[in-house]
């Protein structure tokens, strides 16, 4: 999966407003907008998807179905309410519902499949890019998530709870102790090491 | 437009079906319409069965009848507030907040019943007549929740309740406690068993109805609730 740069730095109240502006047009019927907000959100999304899945074509057929979902309930969303939180929400949903329904696959991948997931420079200086990718991986989903959401994806903690229906707070405590878990892992990682 | 990432599958899907479509309109618009239609519901109830105050309201203390009774619907109003935002993705209530509402709504019946009962007996509870003034209540109760279950379920699941158990609960709850609200000054018995068995027994009844709607509804909308 082509990684693109995370979204951090760059001006994420632009980019919001760009893309509450397509998904207005989107409601209002328009194929330009909607193609716009899938170009925009295609890979965040999969990055997100494959958190759950572990699987890069799994990940891309759900793709497909959390914008069908979309599709299907696009005027729920109220402008001008934050984009992201509202698909992010039912991209979550989608892959869920995968997980529990009988479609699921036991397929793990090997490490050369891993997807090109951006790391944020204060974990990138807990250890290299490939011992994050498999300390991540063996953190229990509700870290990852947060993790994922907020680190990677660079989503405020307010945003993070509205998608995983907790409070903002609880998104923070989570993320304060994935964090911690992750180094406690490496450090014991460097401990066996020695 | 970078068109050539679009999968031809969710091309054509998407070009089949692309009609504009008007947003739902925000949470507490949406509120506002679910009190209008459940009080004009409720006006029709009171009038269709011919109910009237309880007659010891002058021995209740004010703040316990019609201050307890507003309060209530207060609390009925925010839950079915609640409902709605679960209802829409990205805007769901924390666990914790829909916990506490829903045991609010239900611990604040009791205590009322409890404290009604401190300040006035009301009606004795004659023996061997409780099942029948019971199932009376009953249907008060289900008749004066059922035009604020109905429209506040139909608001909830005309969007896209992602934990639709939880919307349904949260619905069926604020409908339990809206009716509840006005019962309370209407049936006449104060009796605990008969507000626990009856009163409290119709409120968790009007919960579990919420919370099984929700399911059927996700399963038919998801395959799985």
């Amino acid at each position: 999966m082509p990684g693109a740069k995370p979204s951090m730095g760059t001006d994420r109240k632009a980019e919001e407003e760009r893309l509450i502006a397509l998904m207005i047009g989107y409601q209002k019927g328009s194929m330009d907008d909607f193609e716009g907000l899938y170009a925009a959100l295609k890979q965040p999304l999969l990055r997100y998807l494959w958190t759950f899945v572990r699987n890069t074509t799994v990940a891309e057929d759900l793709l497909q179905d959390t914008f069908l979902q979309i599709h299907r309930a696009r005027q729920t969303y109220t402008p001008p309410r934050p984009v992201r939180p509202w698909i992010y929400a039912i991209t979550r949903h989608v892959a869920l519902m995968y997980l529990r329904s009988g479609r699921r696959r036991k397929e793990m991948l090997a490490d050369d499949q891993l997807p090109e997931v951006p790391v944020p420079p204060e974990m990138e200086k807990l250890a290299d890019r490939a011992s994050l990718h498999r300390m991540l991986s063996e953190l229990p989903r509700a870290s990852q998530e947060v993790l994922m959401l907020h680190h990677l994806l660079g989503m405020s903690f307010q945003e993070v709870g509205q998608i995983l229906g907790i409070a903002a707070g609880t998104a923070k405590v989570r993320s304060h102790r994935a964090l911690k878990a992750l180094r406690e892992r490496l450090a014991k990682d460097e401990g066996a090491d020695e | 437009m970078n068109t050539d990432l679009l999968p031809d599958r969710l091309r054509q899907a998407i070009s089949d079906d692309l009609a504009p479509v008007k947003p739902l309109p925000p949470v507490w618009l949406r509120t506002l319409y679910a009190v209008a239609a459940a009080a004009a519901g409720l006006a029709l109830v009171v009038a269709a069965f011919k109910l009237t105050l309880r007659p010891d309201m002058d021995q209740i203390p004010l703040w316990l009848s019609w201050g307890c009774t507003t309060l209530q619907l207060v609390v009925g109003i925010v839950l079915v507030g609640m409902a709605l935002r679960e209802a829409v993705p990205g805007s769901g209530v924390p666990s914790g907040a829909a916990t506490l509402a829903v045991s609010t709504g239900v611990v604040m019946q009791i205590v009322v019943g409890i404290a009604t009962w401190m300040h006035s007996p009301g009606m004795p509870l004659i023996k061997g007549n409780g099942l029948k003034l019971g199932l009376g209540c009953s249907a008060h109760d289900a008749a004066l929740a059922a035009p604020a279950l109905a429209v506040a379920l139909w608001l909830v699941f005309r969007a896209l309740p992602l934990r639709p158990s939880i919307a349904g609960l949260l619905g069926g709850t604020g409908a339990a406690v809206t009716a509840d609200a006005i019962n309370h000054i209407l049936c006449p018995m104060s009796d605990l068993r008969h507000v626990l068995v009856w009163h409290t027994g119709m409120i968790f009844g009007l919960m579990l109805a919420g919370w099984a709607a929700g399911k059927i509804w996700g399963r038919r909308r998801f395959g799985q609730a």
